[in-house]
């Protein structure tokens, strides 16, 4: 177990590493002078520096050299500053993060739920027109694009019916309310578009487990539909079902980024998204790499969840 | 004996024909593709134009020739939605497809080589796996290809704008094939129909185009339908964000960056678009769902 | 020293050991397993050879090494007198046109996605023999030469009962006019009427084609009317050699004695030494010490424990492995 942990850890450490250049690379071929990376990330900057900085690190100077010099400098925990906003990058993302955490976290537990308890229903209506329209719920939260969902919900809670903020941040003095009244709208879209595959994943799931001998023989031996659920369907069903939410877990950060930016919810994805778009490259690539270690640490939860939920498979065996 | 005397395909169209939700999906995909690509006659036959603008007729109501109105520059909205699927529905088409081979020729090599090749193509997934899907496509998506090496007229170029899209497309989404075909080849290369053709001398090519693609083919044709709905939204995505399909081009989602700021006055042009996203993407899902289905075994009534 | 004939064998293994195992890891040492180990054997044109021995004895690795499906550890093969390890390319195809094997499983060898005369036709596409319509004219003189009806050829597998889909690895096997079938097991996966209806037709085909046959299976009884000679094997390792009426009326190995204890013979009235077999074939992980066959050996001796018994010849045409041959004591 130990040795297993420690490998893995090692592992997603060389891909981390690895993906970090290879941002780094995707982003110095965006629009723009590359060394803006490294100038415009201090506002300090003088002209006189910058010419200095141009001449020690010129335009033909590898990218394995440059990222060297930002590899070593974040690893001494220095990520540089945001070209736009002119203050330190951690000091961007860390509020950011937490914005993202109650949308997403909220969204997440919902769409958990109601996918679980959707699937759960239609593995047990198997084939009747219960099961059918929570199919089709099903396939149009998976094929609906979520920002043009945002883009309807818009239009008749904010505009029309005027009951929800358009989007945006709630401010502090309008408390529980006000943030509740800024998250229904994101969240909404974010469990829509979630639940739909979850959903099905919980019935194929379902149907698995009570097509299996174990839960005929125990229907046959007269355990009612409701105890024979609760003790061993839904247990054994819940195996994949969580491995899965597990794998999700790292979109959490960025998954919802179209999302955010529909209603301005100032979090991680819509951070990505304006750094990107606005050549704010330091910004963008210290938010990649925190969103791919959450992916890579998600990824690993997922494999403990799975080991921890299912004894039969033992940590460390060599997947084929 | 005459249900055995039908080959494996028959088989399976005879249970997709069944099907009625699955085939209903498969006639309105196939009728979007039709209508689409027959934009140019249906322009010449309702007078209309999705292409040039028109600034005396902006926001006219929907009547018998503008069957969905027209947009803020005067254009047929019906016959510039049927243009925009040209561009989503090809690029879902190819990027699919493109997706497919690149998945299908890596999931083959790390299965059939195994060892060291397999480990280094499946590290190479799981690293393609772990990459924030968005936020690296908009990235690839706004790379200035001028240093690369390419003429800015190139650049300019809608065929650029395109085939870009595609590719990056492509090269993000061919992970789930690659696993697929991988674990089919890795079963297969251990049947004894496959040590037969060893036996006699054949190459790894005849082995892996006669014996183990035809019967990995399956899960890549289910995967190849589910993904072209992806690759939609996705382009849609990128196209909404600005950094997917340009103007003078128009998509799907390119479409929705423009009503969204008329989102006020004119709602109507917002849900257009994003409609035939839906409808398409649900389609194709359908299909994907109802080809999975056809082709399980485990379906077989004996 | 298997060359009793005094010539040239026409499929001939040295000392062929084939091992198993895992690669060293980082942190791993390597594990081998010795499935095959020092097997000498020849195989003289037009000769049926059976191999025979419980699963687990290395039979079926041993046919897959001779025709280079599995890597070989250390000895040779020598097909016609030339070592496959230095084959060239054309020789090592014009050796897999040659030899051709038919496997156990009628259901797993066929290509499921190929029709029966794609299927047949395959040994021809390989090695360029004929243009298509030959092509086509040989798929329906195989097929009439193995008893598949005509239409055959257009349907597919699994539309055909397992008899016949062994008769179709048999066409296939003899498509490219070999000299050697390698055969593992083909009868097993059959019942017992069609495995008779099938050895009258290898017999035939034999007499007719002159091939020769390397058998390879668990049941003596089987073998016993279509072999010119049985080998026995066990763990690995060629425990008798003989003629096939010398084996079966005079068995020198007690393992080959409770082989043949074990096989129910209609009107045998001959008492056979050595009990039924008890006890499973041990793990080739940790195979015995000395005579592998020892721990269930009725006649083992102290010495058996030690030492690896050799080949030797108890009588012309007969080689047991064994310190305490039975009928020689």
């Amino acid at each position: 177990m130990g040795r297993f942990l420690l490998g893995r850890i090692t592992g997603a450490g060389i891909v981390l590493l690895l993906k970090s250049f290879v941002i780094f690379a995707l982003i110095g071929l965006m629009p723009g002078d590359p060394l803006d990376l490294m100038m415009n990330a201090n506002p300090e900057t003088t002209p006189e520096q910058m010419a200095h900085l141009r001449a020690m690190y010129g335009v033909d100077l590898p990218i394995t050299q440059r990222y060297w010099t930002w590899l070593v400098a974040a690893l001494q925990g220095d990520f540089g500053y945001s070209r736009i906003q002119h203050r330190p990058v951690l000091d961007i993302i860390i509020p950011a993060l937490g914005n993202t955490l109650i949308l997403t976290g909220a969204a997440f537990v919902l769409s958990t739920t109601l996918a679980v308890t959707l699937g759960t229903i239609a593995a047990l209506k198997r084939g009747t027109w219960i099961d059918r329209i929570i199919n089709l719920f099903a396939f149009a939260g998976i094929s609906v694009p979520s920002f043009w969902l945002g883009l309807l919900m818009i239009y008749l809670f904010a505009v029309r019916l005027g009951w929800l903020p358009a989007g945006g941040m709630p401010r502090p003095e309008q408390g529980y309310g006000g943030m509740l009244a800024h998250l229904a709208m994101p969240v909404m879209t974010l469990v829509i578009v979630e639940t739909g595959g979850l959903a099905r994943y919980a019935r194929a799931a379902m149907i698995e487990v009570l097509s299996q001998d174990y839960i005929r023989t125990a229907r046959a031996k007269g355990l009612t539909d409701r105890r024979m659920l609760v003790r061993h369907a839904l247990r054994n069903a819940l195996i994949p079902v969580l491995t899965l939410v597990a794998l999700q877990l790292g979109g959490l950060f960025s998954g919802a980024a179209l999302t955010e930016a529909m209603f301005a919810w100032r979090g991680m994805g819509r951070l990505i998204l304006e750094a990107i778009l606005g050549n704010d490259y330091n910004l963008a690539l210290v938010c990649l790499m925190f969103v791919t270690a959450t992916i890579l640490i998600a990824n690993i939860c997922a494999d403990i969840a799975y080991t921890w939920l299912d004894p039969r498979i033992s940590l460390g065996k060599r997947r084929r | 004996m005459t249900e055995a005397a039908v080959s494996v395909w028959q088989l399976r169209w005879r249970r997709l024909a069944r099907d009625r939700v699955a085939l209903g999906a498969l006639s309105v995909l196939v009728l979007l593709y039709v209508l689409c690509f027959s934009a140019a006659w249906i322009e010449l036959w309702l007078d209309v134009t999705g292409v040039d603008t028109d600034l005396m007729s902006r926001f006219d109501p929907i009547d018998a020739r503008h069957w969905l109105g027209s947009d803020e520059a005067g254009r047929d909205e019906f016959t510039r939605i049927l243009r925009g699927g040209q561009i989503s529905l090809s690029i879902g088409l190819f990027a699919a497809l493109g997706s497919s081979f690149v998945g299908t020729v890596i999931g083959a090599m790390a299965g059939y080589f195994r060892g060291r090749v397999d480990m280094v193509l499946m590290r190479f997934t799981d690293f393609m796996l772990a990459m924030p899907a968005l936020p690296v496509l908009i990235i690839l998506a706004a790379i200035d290809l001028t240093k690369l090496g390419f003429s800015q007229d190139f650049v300019r170029s809608g065929a650029a704008g395109y085939w870009r899209i595609v590719l990056i497309v492509t090269l993000l989404g061919w992970t789930t094939v690659a696993r697929l075909v991988r674990a089919a080849t890795l079963s297969l290369v251990e049947r004894e129909f496959v040590l037969a053709a060893r036996a006699q001398g054949a190459s790894s090519l005849r082995i892996l185009w006669v014996h183990v693609l035809p019967n990995a083919v399956t899960p890549i044709i289910v995967a190849t339908t589910l993904r072209m709905g992806g690759v939609i939204l996705t382009e849609s995505a990128l196209s909404f964000l600005g950094v997917g399909i340009q103007p003078p081009s128009t998509s799907w989602g390119s479409m929705l960056t423009n009503a969204q700021e008329l989102m006020a006055s004119n709602p109507l042009l917002a849900v257009y678009p994003g409609a035939a996203i839906l409808l398409a993407v649900i389609a194709i899902n359908f299909v994907g769902d109802g080809l999975q289905s056809a082709f399980d075994p485990r379906a077989d009534p004996h | 020293m298997h060359t009793v004939y005094g010539m040239t064998a026409l499929l001939e293994t040295t000392n062929l050991t084939v091992s198993f195992g895992d690669r060293a890891g980082w942190f791993r040492p390597a594990r081998e397993v010795l499935a095959v180990r020092s097997v000498s054997l020849a195989l003289q044109a037009g000769e049926v050879l059976a191999v025979v021995g419980e699963s687990g004895s290395g039979k079926t690795t041993l046919a897959r090494a001779l025709l280079g499906l599995v890597p070989i550890a250390a000895g040779e093969v020598r097909y016609d007198g030339c070592d496959t390890a230095t084959m060239t390319a054309p020789q090592a195809l014009a050796m897999r046109r040659s030899v051709q094997m038919v496997f156990q499983d009628p259901f797993g060898s066929l290509d499921p996605r190929l029709p029966v005369g794609a299927i047949i036709a395959e040994p021809l596409d390989i090695h360029r023999i004929g243009n298509p319509a030959s092509r086509r004219a040989r798929v329906a003189e195989l097929m009439g030469l193995v008893g598949l009806p005509a239409d055959a050829a257009g349907r597919y597998p699994h539309q055909f009962s397992g008899g016949q889909r062994q008769r179709i690895a048999f066409a296939r096997a003899l498509a490219p006019s070999p000299r050697v079938i390698i055969a593992d097991e083909p009868l097993s996966a059959l019942d017992v009427s069609i495995q008779s209806q099938m050895l009258n037709m290898a017999a035939e085909l034999r007499a007719r084609l002159g091939l020769a046959y390397l058998i390879i299976s668990h049941d003596l009884a089987a073998v016993h009317h279509i072999a010119d000679r049985v080998a026995t094997m066990y763990l690995g390792r060629i425990v008798e050699v003989s003629d096939v009426d010398a084996l079966f009326t005079r068995p020198a190995h007690p393992y080959t004695a409770a082989l043949l204890a074990a096989v129910p013979r209609i009107g045998a009235g001959k008492w056979v030494p050595g009990a039924a077999l008890g006890g499973d074939i041990p793990s080739p992980l940790a195979p015995p010490t000395g005579c592998a066959f020892h721990p269930r050996c009725p006649a083992a001796s102290s010495l058996c424990a030690t030492a690896t018994p050799d080949m030797r010849a108890i009588r012309a045409g007969h080689d047991v492995a064994c310190h305490h041959p039975l009928g020689t004591a």
